[in-house]
């Protein structure tokens, strides 16, 4: 365990370092791509949409900026983390690494940057617009639901991976199936009915659900969403893990 | 040390299409598909107690690298039981773990956490690898910039400063320039002339007859012979010398009118 944790630790900051060769304008970089996305949307699609979100375009950013960095987390992270397995190849083959620490040490360098990079960000939002410090310790919640969720996508996708190496374009598809699927950069609401009774079986709903909520909302808090969010990101990881320790035997003869 | 009746089969990696688009394809026009399997390793069995030199020898695909593997737990055995006492020390490829665009420092850190050591550990031990693999100026060099002596010399001081109880040696005598050679070789000596546990696949058979204390023969999967260095160096001589034999004897029958 003590291993694990070790080398969990020194992979994930070799990532780190990989992304951003030692630089403190890494965090801001990691910021710039979901802010200049919020606004490409927004000069685009908020003026149109602000009656949606109380006549307010600076509404609108907010709810896009947040939707953005949970799919772009999401999408971020389980896509680096599918080659994990396979592009480690040469060393599981001269090395005893566990392989589990590959997939998980991708999502926690993404995790990092989530945690100093958009939490500080959102919980400044937070604070400016419901002035509720108990919202803003709820913020960590459904960011931890996202990270299980991923980690979760991130082992069953590693191990399809290691059977099928044109896995990434089928999922380069399944990741922009969910984008479209999240009501991101439109509101819920312009969804045609029988539509929009199938848009909560997104599994990323609940998270983006209980994230606009505790930074933009009022009265109490959504628990129900942040519950759903964690519930998920619990059963997601449950299930990739199992899948992934079901075959880990064959991958030596594979990759 | 010591592996009772082990065996390994292994997935045929040409069978597995690795390609969803085909399989789907394959399963549609009905056709059987089957796993295909090897014997790699058949009921191989080693007992070896400590301080023993084991040489091994055998052509290439005798499944020697494979065994060294099962021994260091990359891969585990189909059938058997492998039981290790101590920590061992893989000298498989040297540097194998390291990230180019890192520091050497970092490197340091990277590999031998990778090799089991724990993180206190190897910053404990920093100074003395880089001290042994001459790389002091270089710590904050990433491993791109150095040249391929120095990373042989830097995966060689991080591998072996580490005090095992079981060297694996995969034809890594020599490292580095003249003068780190020597360095090494007197390392991997005074080693050898501890209480450590050897196990050395090389080609070089004179090497094994003169330093090993014992040497096993492999061909196909099993263990052919076991003994003193010596008769087995010998033994495996007489069977390549006579396999050249009969295949001269042969080609020359074909050609003869």
């Amino acid at each position: 365990m003590r291993r694990r944790l070790d080398l969990l630790v020194v992979l994930t900051e070799r990532m780190l370092r990989a992304r951003y060769r030692g630089s403190i304008l890494g965090i801001v970089w990691s910021l710039m791509n979901p802010l200049l996305m919020t606004g490409v949307y927004t000069a685009v699609f908020g003026y149109a949409f602000r009656q949606y979100y109380a006549g307010s375009v600076l509404h609108y950013a907010l709810v896009v900026f947040i939707g953005l960095t949970v799919i772009q987390f999401f999408s971020g992270s389980t896509s680096q983390a599918l080659s994990s397995i396979v592009v480690n190849s040469g060393l599981l083959n001269k090395i005893r690494v566990p392989f589990e620490v590959f997939p998980a040490s991708t999502v926690a360098s993404h995790a990092v940057q989530l945690g100093i990079g958009v939490l500080p960000l959102l919980i400044v939002v937070t604070l400016f617009s419901t002035h509720d410090v108990f919202r803003a310790l709820l913020l960590p919640l459904p960011l931890a639901g996202l990270i299980l969720f991923s980690a979760g996508v991130a082992y069953l996708m590693s191990t399809i991976y290691v059977y099928f190496r044109d896995i990434p374009h089928i999922y380069e598809l399944i990741t922009f199936f969910a984008w479209v699927t999240l009501p991101i950069f439109y509101p819920a609401a312009i969804v045609p009915e029988h539509v929009r009774r199938f848009l909560v079986f997104n599994p990323l709903f609940p998270t983006v659900q209980s994230l606009r909520d505790l930074a933009l909302g009022s009265g109490w808090p959504d628990l129900p969403s942040i519950a759903a969010s964690l519930a998920i990101g619990a059963l997601g990881l449950g299930l990739g893990l199992t899948i992934f320790t079901w075959r880990r035997r064959e991958f030596m003869d594979l990759i | 040390m010591r592996l009772e009746a082990v065996s390994l089969w292994r997935r045929l990696q040409e069978e597995a299409s690795f390609d969803l688009k085909r399989r789907i394809f394959t399963l549609l026009k009905a056709r059987r598909y089957e796993r295909r399997r090897r014997r790699v390793l058949d009921a191989v069995s080693l007992d070896l107690p400590k301080g023993e030199k084991l040489g091994i020898i055998g052509p290439n695909g005798s499944g020697k690298s494979t065994m060294l593997k099962i021994i260091c737990g990359i891969l585990s055995p189909s059938e058997g039981k492998v039981s290790v006492e101590g920590s061992i020390a893989p000298l498989i490829e040297l540097g194998a773990g390291f990230d180019p665009d890192l520091a050497v420092r970092d490197n340091i850190l990277l590999y031998g956490v990778l090799l089991g050591h724990s993180a206190a550990e190897m910053r404990a031990k920093m100074p003395f690898i880089l001290e042994f693999a001459e790389l002091d100026e270089f710590a904050d060099v990433p491993v791109r910039a150095l040249s391929s002596g120095m990373v042989a010399r830097l995966g060689f001081a991080i591998a072996t400063d580490t005090n095992p109880d079981i060297l694996i040696l995969d034809e890594v005598l020599s490292v580095g320039d003249e003068s780190f050679r020597n360095k090494s070789r007197r390392r991997i000596e005074s080693m050898w002339h501890d209480h450590v546990t050897v196990l050395l696949v090389s080609h070089d058979l004179q090497f094994i007859r003169e330093s090993c204390s014992r040497a096993i023969w492999m061909q196909a999967g099993g263990i052919v012979k076991d003994g003193s260095p010596g008769d087995v160096v010998d033994a495996y001589l007489r069977s390549v010398d006579s396999s050249a034999q009969e295949r001269l004897a042969r080609a020359r029958a074909r050609l003869a009118p």
